[in-house]
Order: structure tokens, then C-alpha cells, then sequence
């Protein structure tokens, strides 16, 4: 993680264990003044005031991780996550290409730190090996056979076995891997189980463990391969459709569906695009993700290049959801599903920051009490203020922003308006009712006066909403009249 | 004028809802002009008292009580201020207002079937009865804290109840309004509030149909959450505690507007002025209510009188009867005589039934052998001696109960009574027993918000996060006034003019004193003789077996009720522990507190050495350098070294001249009045003892009533203004009749002055001498037992951990230098305790220290391996089958080193207790797991070195038998010239020094101008001196520092107590580090250190802190 200017702060990560707001990690300047990773907050606070914390990000940071996986990708196939902040690159066979394995470690610490991360990075024969050098040494490549010399001196916490059972061998004089791997080994599994045992013979070179590739999987796929490069783009939408077939049929099975498509086009010269589409509801209905494709691509900048055509094509469900299957309704009427429909029509054809929509706000304050939000941002947990059966309803749907100023008679302190002039026009009223005070949110700043509404019903029928804004003489010598909206 | 009373008023005892204390509601009602008030919180009356004694306190001084205000961070530091300083009325009309207001005190019942709010008021005491029935029935079904009520449990009985039915929008079913029309009939009404929702008038009008259909009355009210609208926010920010979100997500969670205060009479005609009627209709409710607290008359339990006697005189029987036993010789005429006065008064003052209550506790305790001493004012008396509550014989002290106890008070006696902390239990339960828990119940404890919760919450609902709210939190020291000053918020890093840390900074200010949730009271009793729950609710507590009332110890006080104080005192359980092994191993004859011979000259040349680490109360450091000063050379002298290093000695600047003329006698001179006013010797039976100076709360008394001619019922007034928040408004004329008295009498201004900042400082901290006296008492017990005893002292110290100031290292240490052998715990001979052993017939013991020592051990191990430690233990792969104690009970012994008698060192028994099967086998291989294990190779371990065990001991037990981590880095410490502590104490005044040592405490007290720190080495301590100014540039060193060196300059006084004055804090942390990479050097601070501990006793009401304050051996 990067934080620029900070470098030479005392910055601190915290996270929450137990109860307590513990540091999970300190940086550089931090640990010299003494800060270490579990010390409370609180505590590190009381030394160094002008500390500063920031709250982890644990889920950033595997994501981060995962990003970087999936960037190595270019040295090996074959990478799988060490810990939280570890990678594991198998590089059998691959070296050779990189002009060796000194320079295939040089050339990968060299472009990470171009990404501005620093790195330990160590080569050895086994994956435990060369994590435990990495982390508790500075040899960068074991020559072929020589793991059990180069673990030897490392503390027995380079085993990655569990802090208490490091504890244990400290506590009985056995400190390094090498105390370990000179003494019989069913003393030691007696003691502390085969895991340390097995542990200990793959950090050594002895024993060696296939990795497990870090992939992320798909949720559900389906590939296509064809015996002659296509270039016609029926025949692509053709097989796209049949793509769409093949995981809707899978998806059901599952009773689930999807929410995000990705379609991959593997061109023949090694190109690979990608084109994604998104539903703001699980779906599995193929014509609708086929039109939501076909609209994606026909706005695209760049427009797919079929080159010398594509040999493959893959779709890709990257996020599915409960989708269980309903009895079509048979008077058509689609409701809920027609409008998110809609939706996603108008975001395959214009983007999704391009569609809006409202949402209720908890609050008071009618001008806030409606949010323009984007279409798929979460569900507001609020519902829409519902008026009590039978009632008019307390609120226009049309509001003016800004307020518009009127003159209005009325008695004081907070009697209901008798008329009001709106752009030049008086309104006699005829029926009035209120006041609904509402009072500024004081912890926002801004307004400071408290609003008496209206509502009001002048003698051609015409129904407003006005307030009085301050109240008199608790707030304000002469409160001034406002319009907010119109009923319908 | 309008007729009107505002009869739904929540106080801020409607936990986080209410934004008002009742004190103010009352005022408030009352100064606009309303006829009356109706106080009702949620599901509790634990409110109304305050209410009560705002209306008695307006009636009698016509000024409102004033306000308690926190100024530091320890007990007792607060200060009281006034309240409604703009009152636009004169004190007598004030007086006549409040005589006409009327209080209806009830609840507001909510249910949890639906049902709408009601709120009830009593119409009579059978009313009362009934309400406190009903709210029990509640809170005993629910959990801590809650009430759980259905509609039935009021419709079946509603008699002598005013029911006033609160409607929300929904109109209730018909079945509830016909179960309550026929449950109360005659006595329901329905509220009308202006909800300011824009519909208010139609409502009324579906209200009024509503009503009409039912024939009841409506009644207006505004539903008042604070008395003024100023307090919205406030109100807006209790509600996001309660609902645990921040403001900004708040939303209609809270109040639409700020409309829900007190209103005007002539604005709740305004506003419900197409009804006028039903505004009126509250004074017709409020004139029904016959029924105030006032008659809830206390009557003592029966219990304790034998049938066919009298309780005066089985008392007075029972006393003559106990005098023999006390006085075999005869009772001395001094004693004989105040016997006879004070039964006297006790029969005036019908208290013999408390006496009786009192000694049957006591009595009971004896039986059950659990050690215990009376204390408190009245039971400085010659009968509680002589029936054994108390342990200070009248005849060798002066005793003073008729001066506490004065006829014309009519306020119950005050004796608390201390117990064995780890038996008080036994006591509380056979309390209950008794009595019955429908008579005897715990008084409550109100939790309210001080600084560090004020702002946490606070804080946390304005969206700050928790790390700023701990920050401003963090500045625990320094004043505490109504809001945090603003230079401290800078300190901690953060911008006093950021505008939401200025808010939550003025809320948690606004937010402090604030209830949060009733707890129960540590022991203080109520028994009564009919029914509790008629008199109060009763609710259950956390602890599974106690219930506790509605009601804290301000409120029983202010309505004249009797308690008794059931409290816990460390102290007894380590005398009965050390009396026990006394007894057991060298064959002592004391088995009482009794039995200790008084005045042993050897006891007090120890204390006037100021060797006195583990004696009770003149342990700590501030006390240490007292005694060799003060030299206490019997009993009185004791009294007054428990007395004297508190604020208010300090306050009234009375500490030094006191050791000024007890170190010299020409130095004593007594304060006296010019020729013309009085005998210049009129103070010396006031401070005669006292060398003329006023160390006592009751000089201080005495003073204002001699010197400053105070007549009784001015005195009495003083010290209830003294003692007793309700009477700050009038404490500003005390000081001027006080002084200007004394000053017109010709006494020196400064003396007079003097006087009355130490009443002042009594008010918040003051030590009668009465108190006291009960602790000198268990003081000199102590240090007797340490004298003469100092292994089973020290073992007894060790078993009742934790109490008192030291760390076990530090009791050891301290034994060890008293010449007591101390071993280490072993397998084969240790118990759970630590113990004696004494080796052969007479010869001294020596302390085995306990398992109990090793961190995490548990009990029940230790008894499995006790039962079976038949013979001794050879075999460790035996050991665990044969006692049944898990594997990682064998882990920490190993690592505590504890199998030495079985010549495994503390590596190879941990190498060993590895190779134990788990703890719970299969059932098929547990036939496998019982064969022995196979032959093991040597495993050739290193050798384990000296530091390391040391650290590892450390870690374990806290404290090591081989030796002290500074010893292992006195040869590093010397190339640098830093000096060990002896070698530092050793030094002239004056001198330059370096010093190093592991840290015990750090203490910043009183305003907290110094810091005092202390240090220890293999040779002795050495006590640090930082200024206040200079910490800020040594924070950090001064914070983490376990291992510190010190540069400075040596300050010996004459007595050789000496002081290092510190220029330059360092920490060397990883010194100790560098000893042992597999244990860690833990020096565990002493209990008194204010950093690791803050020294706020949690979940009190700042109200609680006594104005005798207690030890902190309190449990």
C-alpha cells in the first residue's frame, strides 16, 4: 500500500481483535520509535500523540495480492499466495527464458518496485524453502541441493509451524532449523506432531509438494473451440448463443444465476479480448444477455478485430446469484422484472453512470429525503415514507430547488398563512393545515432555522406547500415565507 | 393564568432518552409557573427521589441544589457548583412557589404486548404499593435491566392508580381500552399532545371522538423529553447511543423538531385553544394525587428482638450482658456512663432495632468465623464496642457518638460494617435469607457517564472514530470542569476548532453526571418490616441470586430510610488468612482482632521506620514518606497518619504545621479569639489532640460552632452542605458567616480562611476521625502480624491478592528482606495457597509459595494434585494419569519450574510434558495411552542459562527466587556509571546521579503538578520525582518505559527520606529484552500505578464517591 508523503511519519495499521484496536502493522519510522504490530492503539497513541493510524484493509490487501498473483502470471502459470503478503512463483522450466533464475529474480523484484512495492525475493529448491529464506534471510538463489545448509540457520519460525509449538522449541533450546534437523525425528513428532516433522523435511529439500495454482475461477464457464479461425460476426453471435445455452443450462441446474458475463475471444495470432455485460438482477434469460452482448459491442470505442480470425471463445459467469425459476405470469404483466430489464437495456446501451435513479434517505428534511443514486449502488436500507391509508399525502412529489420566496399574511407565532403572493400572483387560501415543524439538522451546519409547513389550498383549488422559515421570535424578529412544491 | 401541570415528563432517568435531570424538570415546571409536575420514566421510579428532594431542597433554602463537577481523575476530586444562577425570583419567592408545587411522582409504563404507553401515578400509598408491585413483577421477569409488562399485569389490579394512556398514531383495539376503562374506572385518561406533524388539529378532533366513545377524559400534555428546547441536540444524541448509529444515519430515529420541552401554561392554552378544557384537566389530575414520598415511613425489621421483649430493652439487656464479658473486672465508671447516655439516646431516637439488626450481622459472622469491624460515625459508641461491632475500646479513646448522632436530626445512624471480601457473600446471602427477599433488597448504584465514557459515546455518535474519541479520552488527567479545556484537546494533536470535536467535546461535557443504567450497590442493605416491593421496585441483578431496589444510597438517604452496609474489606481476609497460619504453624493464641496486644512498642518502631509495604491503608508511597515524619507512637497517632495525606489536610493547609509542632513543642500555639469574645483558650478541647490543628471532618464542625458561634441548626446545616450535594447553593454564605465570624472574634483571617477551605475540601474528601480510628485500628493490626509474623504475613498478603498497592514480587522481596526464607513452588510441595513449612518444632517458617502464583493455573488442577499427592511424585509421565490434570496444567508447572524435586529442571520438564499423550485419547487408544510411553533418546538439550530462567520465573510467576533481572545487567550499567538504587539512596543531598531500574508505579496525583515514579533494582527502590512541565518532553520514555534510567539530582530531608528529581527519563526496554528471547521480563506494575490502572473506580456515580472516601481495598 502506498501513502504518498507519509514516509517518514510514524503511520500505523490497526485492526480490531477482541475488543481492543490493536496495530496490525507499523512502518518503517514507526517501528524505530518502538511500535510494534499488537500493541493497542490506545497505548500507541499515549506514547506518540501525533501518531497516525490508519484501519486496515484486510480484504484490500488479498485483493492486492490476488491483482499481483494474476500479474506474475507473466513469469509462470504457476503461482500460489503465501500468507497474507507472500507469493510462491514455480518456475521450473521457466527460468530459461528469463535469461536464468539470478535474472529472472532480479528482472521480477525490479518491475515491482517499479509498482512501487518492496520486496524480498528468494529461489531454492522446494516452495517452503524458499519462502523461509525469503522471509528470515538475505540468500537469493540455493544452488541445486544445498536447501538443508541454507535452512539451517534459520529460526525454527521459519517452519511457519504455529507461534506456540516456536515457542516450545525455543523454550527447549532448540533455536534454529539446523537444532531441529539433527535430532531424531520421532522425539520430535512425539512432541509436536508429524505436521512439524513433515514441515521440517520440506523446508530441508527432503520432501517436495506440488503447488496449487492460484486461479480465479470462473463461477461457471464454457468454451468453444473451432477447427477453422471464424471471421463472420453471425456466426460469432451464433456461437455465443450456444456459449449462453451451455452455462444457462448449468446455471439452473445450480439454480442460480447470473450477474456478470464476460465473453472471451481468443484471436489466433494470441490476442485475447474480453468483453464483459452485468445484470441488475441474477438472470439466465439467453436473448436478453445476447441483445445486452450485441448492444455492448455495438458502442464499443475500439471495435472488435477479428484479425485473421478467432480460434476459441469463452463465456465466463464471474458472479452468480439465488435465481430459482418462476411460472412465467401469463397476463404478461412484468412489473418488477420489465423495469430492471429496462434498466439494463439503457446500461448495456449508455453505461452505467449514465442511468440514475432515486432512493429514499432517512431523514427529515424533505429536500434531502430523495437521493439520485446510480442504478445497481446497494439498496437503500430505508424505505419510502409510507402515508397512513386513507390520508392525503403529507409531501409533494414536485419540489422546487431552491425554495421560491413568496409574501405571505399570517399571525403570529405560528399561524397558518391567510394568502400568499407567487410571482405576482395572490393566492387567497381557502384551507390550510399545519404547521409540520421541522427543525435543521444542527449537525451539519448550514441552516440554523426551524421551517413551519403548510399545506394550502387557494380558492381555484390549487394546492401548495409553504413553509415559514424561523420561528417567530424564538429564532428570528421576522421569518420570511418560502414555496417548496406543488401537489398535484 | 392558565391551570396547568405537565404530567408525562421523562427525566434522564428514561435511560439515553431523557435529556433532563429531574432536578431540572422540577425547577424548570416550577419557574414557569406550572401548578405541579408529573415525573415519569420508563418502567422505573428510580428518578423521583431527586425530584422529591429538589422540590423539599427549593422549599427549605428557595435556591436549587447544586450540581456535582468532576476536577480530576480520582475519587473524590470534584467540586460542587450552583445551578440556575439567572433565576429571575428572589430566594422567598422561590420558597413560596415551590410550596405551592405539587409533585406526582410514577412511571411510564411500556409494554411489551403492544399495548400503548401508560403512565401511571399513584393516588395514594396504596397506590405506591401497587405501582412498585407492578414494576417488579416486570423487572423480575426480564433480564438486568429490562422490564418486561403485559397489559394483564396492570388491568388485574389498578387500584389507587391514575392511568394516563399515551395515543401514537394508531388508536388501540377496543379490547385494551375496555380492559382498562373496567380496570380503572374513573381513573383513565387519554393524552393529547401537539405533535407539530402538520395533522394536529385534525387529530384532536379524531381524538376527542375517539375519547367521547369511551366517556374518558382527555388530557394535554406535551410529552416532555427536556425541560428547555436548547437541550434537542443533547436529546438527538442520546437517542443515536441508544439506537448505536451515528447522527448522520440517525434520521427519522430522531425528533422531527425541538419541540418536546416544558411548555408555558399560557402556550399549551395557545396551542389547544379549540379544546381549552382538557389543558385544565392536568390540574384536576395533578389535585387527585394525594400521595408523595413523604409517607413512605420506615420501619425497622422485627427480626432481631426475641418474642415478649421490647427492642429498647433487649437492647439494654443485651448490652449489660456483653459489658461483662468485655470487662470481666467490671465495667469502668467512663464506659458505664456513656453506655448509659447513649442508650438513651437510642431509646429517644427508637434506633434500637438498627443496633439489633446490626449485631445480629455480627453475630452471625463470628459464628461463621469470617472477621469483621464496624465503622462510620455512629458507631463510634460505646454500645457498638460492647457488642462487639466495633474494635475500639471507649475506654482507651474518646469516643464521640452523641455528637453524631444529635436528637434533632432525625436522620437514621450511619454504621458501616466491613467484611472478609471473599465471605461477604455468606453474609449478603444469609441476609436475604433472613429476611426474605421481598423485605430485604441491595440498593442500586446509578452508572452514569464520566469524561471517558461521556466522550467515547458522544464522540461516536457524532461519526468522530474511535481512535480521536480515545485520544480526547486519553486526557484523563487534569480538570475535569463542565467541558474538556480546549488547550488539552489541542495537546492531544487534534483541532479544537474542528467543528464536530468541538461538539462532541461541549456534548460529553453536557453528557457527564448523565444516568446511563442502575447497577447494584457493592453491600448497602435495606430491610424492611412489611413488604420492599411496596415500598420500591425491586429488579434482578447481573449476578445470578441478587436482586437489587430502584433506589441508590443518595436517594435512601434523602428519604430517611435504613440501610446497612454490607461491605467487603480486603484487609480482614488477610488477617483471618494470617491469624490461620499463625495458629496453625506456630501456635499463636489470637484467633480475634481482639486478641492483638495494643500499643507493642516493636510495631511502631517498624512503622516509624516507614517500613510498611502490605499494611493496611499507610502502604503507599505518599504514606511511606509520611511516617518516619509523623512517628506514630500509638493508636491516636495512627489515626491521625490514616488521615492526614488526603486533599483535605492538604487543601486547609494543615499537613505541615501539624509536623511542624509534633517535631518541636514550642511550636504549638492555638488559634484564639480576641480577649473580648471569648477565653483564648477555647479551642483546646477542639484541637487539643490534634496539637491545634484541625485535621478531622469533626473539628471542623466543632471550629464553626465554637469559634465561628454557630448555633445547632446552623451547624447542622454546614454539614449537610458539607456533605451532601443538594446544598451548594447556600455553602457561598457559609463561607462568609464562617469567616467573618471567626474574623470579627479577632482569630487570624488566614486561620479562619484556612478552616474553611478544608470544610470545603471535607465536602468532597473529608476523613472523620470516626473512620479514621476503625482503620488505624486494622492498620496497627497489620503491621503487628508484619512485626511479629512476617512469613504468615506475607503468605496471607499473597493468598488474598488481589488488594492493597504491591505485586506479589514486591511482597516477596519485602519478606525476604525481612529475614523470611521463601521457596519455590514445587509439585510435590506446594498447595493452591501459598504456605508455611516450618521445618522443625519452633523454628521459624518459611513461605512455599502456591500454584496459585502461576498465571493461568487453575484451582481445580491444583486440588486434583494435592488429593493425590499421597506420596511424592517421581515420575512425570505418571503424574498427569494419576491426578487427571490436563496437559497444559503440566505445561505451565514445567514452565514455572516446578518439577525440580523431581530433578528436572525447567527445560527438560517441558521437553518431557511435550511427549504426554493429548489430554483427551480415543476411547481405543486410551487402553494404549495408559501403557508407558516408550524409552526416549536424551534429547541433549542445551543447558538453560541463569537470565533466562530469571525472565522465564518473571513471566510465569511474576516474581523469581533466583534473582532480579537488574542484577544480570549491573555490569553493562556500571561501564556507563549508572548507579544501582541502593547506591543512589545512599548519596548526599544535592548530588548528580544516574540510575536504572524496572518501573513499579507511576502516580500523578492531586492536580497532578508532579509525577512520582518508582524504580527497583537488586538492591532496594529509588522514587523518582518528574514535574509536570517536563513529562510532555519524556512522555513517551515515561509511558513505555519497563526498564528506565534516570538522570537527576538526589533531595534528602532530615529524615532521610529521600527523593531523586529527575532531568532526564530514558527507557532501556530492550535491555530487558536482550535477557531471554523465549520469555518475556514482565515486571508487573504495582496496582497504584495510575496508567495501567486509571484509578477511577468503574460503574460509581460520581454522586457514590463517599464523602469518606474508602481504601481501594473495597470490593
Amino acid at each position: 500500500m502506498k501513502f504518498c508523503g507519509l514516509q517518514d511519519e510514524p503511520l500505523v495499521l490497526t485492526g480490531k481483535t477482541g475488543n481492543a484496536l490493536r496495530l496490525s502493522a507499523v512502518s518503517r519510522v514507526a517501528a524505530g520509535i518502538g511500535l510494534t504490530p499488537g500493541l493497542t492503539l490506545a497505548d500507541a497513541r499515549a506514547r506518540i500523540p501525533a501518531l497516525i493510524a490508519i484501519e486496515s484493509d484486510t480484504d484490500g490487501d488479498t485483493r492486492l495480492l490476488g491483482r499481483l498473483a494474476a500479474w506474475t502470471d507473466r513469469f509462470t502459470p504457476l503461482v500460489s499466495l503465501d500468507g497474507g503478503d507472500g507469493l510462491i512463483l514455480d518456475i521450473t522450466g521457466c527460468a530459461a527464458l528469463f535469461g536464468g533464475e539470478a535474472m529472472l529474480r532480479k528482472s521480477a523484484m525490479i518491475q515491482l518496485k517499479r509498482l512501487g512495492f518492496s520486496t524480498k525475493a528468494s529461489v531454492a529448491g522446494t516452495p517452503e524453502a524458499a519462502a523461509a529464506l525469503a522471509r528470515f534471510s538475505r540468500i537469493a538463489i540455493v544452488a541445486e541441493g544445498g536447501d538443508a545448509a541454507a535452512v539451517a540457520p534459520l529460526p525454527v519460525m521459519a517452519l511457519g509451524a504455529s507461534t506456540e509449538t516456536g515457542l516450545a522449541l525455543n523454550r527447549a533450546g532448540l533455536k534454529t532449523v539446523g537444532d531441529l534437523a539433527t535430532r531424531p525425528s520421532a522425539a520430535l513428532a512425539s512432541r509436536f506432531g508429524n505436521d512439524l516433522v513433515r514441515r521440517l523435511a520440506r523446508i530441508c529439500g527432503l520432501e517436495n509438494k506440488r503447488l496449487t495454482p492460484l486461479r480465479p475461477l470462473p463461477q461457471c464457464r464454457a468454451v468453444r473451440r473451432f477447427p477453422e479461425p471464424l471471421i463472420n460476426a453471425d456466426v460469432l453471435e451464433d456461437s455465443l448463443k450456444h456459449l449462453l445455452g451451455d452455462v444457462f443450462s448449468e446455471l439452473e441446474r445450480r439454480g442460480e444465476g447470473g450477474l456478470t458475463f464476460e465473453a472471451g475471444f481468443f484471436r489466433s495470432d494470441g490476442e485475447v479480448r474480453r468483453i464483459a455485460v452485468e445484470t441488475g438482477r441474477a438472470s439466465r434469460d439467453g436473448p436478453l444477455i445476447a441483445k445486452l452482448f450485441a448492444e455492448r459491442m455495438a458502442v464499443l470505442a475500439d471495435p472488435i478485430d477479428p484479425g485473421f480470425g478467432f480460434d476459441a471463445m469463452t463465456l465466463s459467469v464471474l458472479h452468480t446469484a439465488r435465481l430459482d425459476a418462476v411460472q412465467t405470469n401469463l397476463e404478461k404483466d412484468q412489473g418488477e422484472n420489465g423495469f430492471s430489464d429496462l434498466i439494463d437495456r439503457l446500461t448495456a446501451r449508455f453505461g452505467r453512470e449514465r442511468v440514475h435513479s432515486f432512493m429514499p434517505e432517512d431523514t427529515h428534511i424533505p429536500e434531502r429525503a430523495a437521493r439520485r443514486s446510480g442504478v445497481f449502488s446497494k439498496g437503500s436500507k430505508t424505505a419510502w415514507p409510507q402515508s397512513e391509508p386513507d390520508e392525503p399525502p403529507l409531501r409533494p412529489l414536485q419540489m422546487f430547488n431552491p425554495p421560491q420566496p413568496v409574501d405571505a399574511i399570517a399571525g403570529t407565532p405560528d399561524d397558518p398563512p391567510k394568502a400568499f403572493i407567487w410571482r405576482r400572483v395572490q393566492h387567497r387560501l381557502t384551507a390550510v393545515e399545519g404547521p409540520e415543524r421541522i427543525a435543521p439538522e444542527w449537525w451539519r451546519g448550514g441552516e440554523t432555522l426551524t421551517r413551519d409547513y403548510y399545506r394550502v389550498e387557494d380558492q381555484a383549488g390549487r394546492r401548495f406547500w409553504i413553509y415559514r422559515r424561523g420561528l417567530y421570535e424564538r429564532e428570528t424578529p421576522t421569518p420570511q415565507w418560502y414555496l417548496h412544491g406543488l401537489f398535484a | 393564568m392558565t391551570r396547568f401541570a405537565e404530567m408525562v415528563a421523562a427525566s434522564n432517568y428514561s435511560f439515553l432518552r431523557g435529556a433532563s435531570s429531574p432536578q431540572d424538570m422540577v425547577l424548570t415546571a416550577l419557574l414557569l409557573g406550572h401548578e405541579g409536575i408529573g415525573i415519569a420514566d420508563r418502567n422505573t421510579v428510580s428518578g423521583v427521589v431527586r425530584a422529591y428532594a429538589e422540590l423539599t431542597h427549593l422549599r427549605e433554602y428557595g435556591v436549587p441544589s447544586g450540581a456535582k463537577r468532576k476536577t480530576g481523575g480520582s475519587p473524590g476530586e470534584f467540586e460542587w457548583v450552583a445551578r440556575g444562577e439567572d433565576i429571575p425570583f428572589g430566594q422567598d419567592e422561590i420558597k413560596a412557589k415551590a410550596a405551592a408545587f405539587k409533585l406526582a411522582v410514577g412511571a411510564r409504563l411500556v409494554f411489551s404486548d403492544g399495548t400503548p404507553d401508560i403512565v401511571a401515578y399513584p393516588e395514594s400509598r396504596e397506590g405506591w404499593a401497587r405501582l412498585c408491585r407492578l414494576l417488579t413483577v416486570g423487572n423480575r421477569r426480564a433480564k438486568k435491566g429490562n422490564c418486561i409488562l403485559h397489559l394483564s399485569d396492570l388491568t388485574a389490579d389498578a387500584g389507587g392508580l391514575l392511568l394516563i394512556v399515551i395515543l401514537e398514531r394508531q388508536m388501540p383495539p377496543d379490547t385494551c381500552m375496555a380492559e382498562l376503562a373496567g380496570a380503572a374506572p374513573g381513573s383513565l385518561w387519554l393524552a393529547v399532545t401537539m405533535l407539530r406533524r402538520g395533522d394536529d388539529r385534525r387529530r384532536l378532533a379524531t381524538l376527542s371522538k375517539f375519547a367521547s366513545r369511551y366517556r374518558l377524559p382527555l388530557i394535554a400534555t406535551n410529552d416532555a423529553l427536556y425541560a428547555v428546547p436548547e437541550a434537542r441536540d443533547l436529546q438527538d444524541v442520546l437517542t443515536c447511543i441508544r439506537s448505536g448509529v451515528t447522527i448522520a444515519a440517525a434520521g427519522r430515529r430522531l425528533q422531527p423538531n425541538a419541540e418536546r420541552h416544558l411548555l408555558a401554561p399560557q402556550e399549551m392554552a395557545r396551542l389547544f385553544r379549540d379544546a381549552p378544557e382538557i389543558v385544565t384537566e392536568s390540574a384536576d389530575l395533578l389535585s387527585r394525587i394525594d400521595f408523595t414520598l413523604k409517607q413512605l415511613t420506615y420501619e425497622y425489621p422485627d427480626e432481631p428482638v426475641p418474642p415478649g421483649w421490647k427492642a429498647q430493652a433487649w437492647l439494654e439487656d443485651l448490652t449489660r450482658r456483653c459489658a461483662l464479658i468485655r470487662y470481666p473486672k467490671g465495667t469502668p465508671d467512663k464506659v458505664a456512663k456513656l453506655l448509659r447516655e447513649e442508650l438513651a439516646l437510642i431509646g429517644q431516637l427508637k434506633y434500637a432495632r438498627y443496633f439489633l439488626t446490626l449485631y445480629d450481622l455480627v453475630r452471625f459472622s463470628e459464628s461463621q468465623r469470617i472477621l469483621c469491624q464496624g465503622r462510620g460515625s455512629a458507631a463510634n459508641s460505646a454500645v457498638c464496642y460492647v457488642i462487639g461491632i466495633t474494635s475500639i475500646d471507649p475506654d482507651q479513646h474518646d469516643v464521640l457518638f452523641a455528637r453524631f448522632i444529635s436528637a434533632d436530626r432525625g436522620e437514621p445512624p450511619d454504621i458501616d460494617v466491613d467484611f472478609e471480601h471473599e465471605r461477604r457473600e455468606e453474609i449478603i446471602q444469609y441476609v436475604y435469607e433472613k429476611y426474605g427477599r421481598h423485605r430485604a433488597g441491595i440498593a442500586a448504584t446509578v452508572i452514569s457517564y464520566r469524561p471517558r465514557s461521556a466522550i467515547r459515546d458522544a464522540g461516536k455518535a457524532l461519526g468522530l472514530t474511535d481512535d480521536v474519541t480515545a485520544r480526547i479520552a486519553g486526557l484523563q488527567w487534569g480538570s475535569w470542569g463542565e467541558a474538556i479545556p480546549l488547550d488539552q484537546v489541542r495537546q492531544a494533536g487534534l483541532d479544537p476548532e474542528n467543528p464536530i470535536i468541538a461538539k462532541a467535546v461541549e456534548m460529553a461535557g453536557r453528557l457527564l453526571g448523565f444516568p446511563r443504567h442502575l447497577s447494584q450497590h457493592v453491600g448497602g442493605f435495606v430491610l424492611t418490616r412489611g413488604r420492599l416491593d411496596e415500598m420500591v421496585p425491586i429488579g434482578n441483578a447481573a449476578m445470578e441470586e441478587r436482586t437489587f431496589i430502584e433506589w441508590d444510597k443518595e436517594d435512601i438517604d434523602a428519604l430517611g430510610l435504613m440501610k446497612v452496609d454490607v461491605l467487603a474489606l480486603g484487609m480482614l481476609t488477610c488477617i483471618r488468612k494470617a491469624l490461620d497460619l499463625m495458629q496453625a504453624h506456630e501456635e499463636t493464641p489470637h484467633r480475634l482482632l481482639s486478641d492483638i496486644p495494643q500499643d507493642d512498642c516493636a510495631t511502631y518502631d517498624m512503622l516509624c521506620k516507614g517500613d510498611s509495604i502490605g499494611v493496611f491503608q499507610v502502604e503507599s508511597r505518599a504514606q511511606i514518606n509520611m511516617l518516619p515524619r509523623l512517628k506514630p507512637r500509638n493508636h491516636y497517632d495512627l489515626t491521625v497518619q490514616v488521615a492526614i495525606v488526603r486533599p483535605g489536610p492538604i487543601q486547609g493547609n494543615m499537613v505541615h504545621p501539624y509536623l511542624k509542632r509534633r517535631d518541636d513543642k514550642k511550636e504549638i500555639v492555638f488559634p484564639s479569639p480576641a480577649r473580648e469574645h471569648g477565653p483564648s483558650d477555647e479551642l483546646h478541647p477542639v484541637l487539643g489532640k490534634t496539637l491545634g490543628v484541625s485535621l478531622f471532618q469533626e473539628q471542623a464542625m466543632r471550629l464553626a460552632i465554637v469559634a465561628a458561634e454557630y448555633t445547632n441548626a446552623e451547624a447542622n446545616h454546614l454539614r449537610r452542605a458539607m456533605a451532601t450535594f443538594r446544598n451548594v447553593g447556600t455553602i457561598h454564605l457559609h463561607e462568609k458567616r464562617f469567616v467573618g465570624r471567626m474574623i470579627a472574634r479577632g482569630y487570624d483571617p488566614v486561620f479562619a480562611q484556612n478552616s474553611f477551605n478544608q470544610i470545603k475540601g471535607f465536602g468532597s474528601y473529608g476523613f472523620p476521625e470516626s473512620h479514621a480510628a476503625a482503620f488505624a485500628q486494622l492498620a496497627y493490626i497489620s503491621s503487628w502480624i508484619k512485626c511479629h509474623h512476617p512469613a504468615a504475613f506475607a503468605c496471607a498478603l499473597l493468598n488474598s491478592q488481589p488488594m492493597g498497592f504491591y505485586a506479589p514480587a514486591q511482597i516477596v522481596r519485602d519478606a525476604i528482606e525481612h529475614g523470611v526464607l521463601v521457596r519455590p513452588v514445587d509439585v510435590n510441595e506446594s498447595f493452591w495457597d501459598n504456605s508455611l513449612e516450618v521445618d522443625s518444632p519452633g523454628a521459624k517458617p518459611a513461605v512455599r509459595l502456591g500454584f496459585r502464583q502461576i498465571d493461568g493455573f487453575s484451582e481445580e488442577w491444583a486440588a486434583k494434585i494435592v488429593r493425590h499427592r499421597t506420596q511424592p511424585f517421581h515420575d512425570i509421565e505418571r503424574l498427569p494419569r494419576v491426578t487427571g490434570v490436563p496437559g497444559r496444567a503440566m505445561r505451565l508447572l514445567s514452565d514455572a519450574d516446578a518439577f525440580r524435586s523431581m530433578g528436572l529442571d525447567r527445560r527438560e520438564a517441558l521437553w518431557a510434558v511435550r511427549r504426554l499423550p493429548a489430554d483427551h485419547p480415543l476411547p481405543l487408544f486410551a487402553a494404549a495411552a495408559a501403557q508407558e510411553l516408550g524409552v526416549d533418546a536424551d534429547a541433549m538439550l542445551p543447558v538453560m542459562q541463569l537470565p533466562e530462567h530469571i525472565v522465564a520465573d518473571y513471566q510465569m510467576t511474576r516474581l523469581s527466587l533466583k534473582g532480579h533481572p537488574m542484577q544480570l545487567l549491573r555490569d553493562a550499567l556500571r561501564t556507563e556509571r549508572i548507579l544501582s538504587c541502593a547506591e543512589a539512596g545512599a548519596l548526599k543531598d544535592g548530588a548528580s546521579v544516574r540510575v536504572a531500574g524496572v518501573v513499579l508505579v507511576r502516580q500523578r496525583p492531586g492536580k497532578g503538578n508532579a509525577i512520582f515514579i518508582t524504580l527497583e533494582d537488586e538492591t532496594g527502590i529509588v522514587n523518582i520525582v518528574l514535574w509536570a512541565r517536563q513529562f510532555e518532553a519524556f512522555r513517551r520514555d515515561v509511558m513505555t518505559a519497563r526498564l528506565m534510567v534516570v538522570t537527576g539530582c538526589i533531595q534528602r530531608s532530615k529524615e532521610d527520606v529521600v527523593h531523586l528529581m529527575a532531568d532526564h527519563i530514558g527507557e532501556r526496554n530492550a535491555a530487558l529484552d536482550s535477557l531471554s528471547d523465549t520469555h518475556r521480563t514482565q515486571i508487573e506494575l504495582s496496582r497504584a500505578d495510575e496508567f495501567a490502572h486509571p484509578q477511577i473506580p468503574r460503574g460509581r456515580h460520581p454522586r457514590d464517591a463517599r464523602v469518606v472516601v474508602k481504601s481501594r481495598d473495597f470490593h
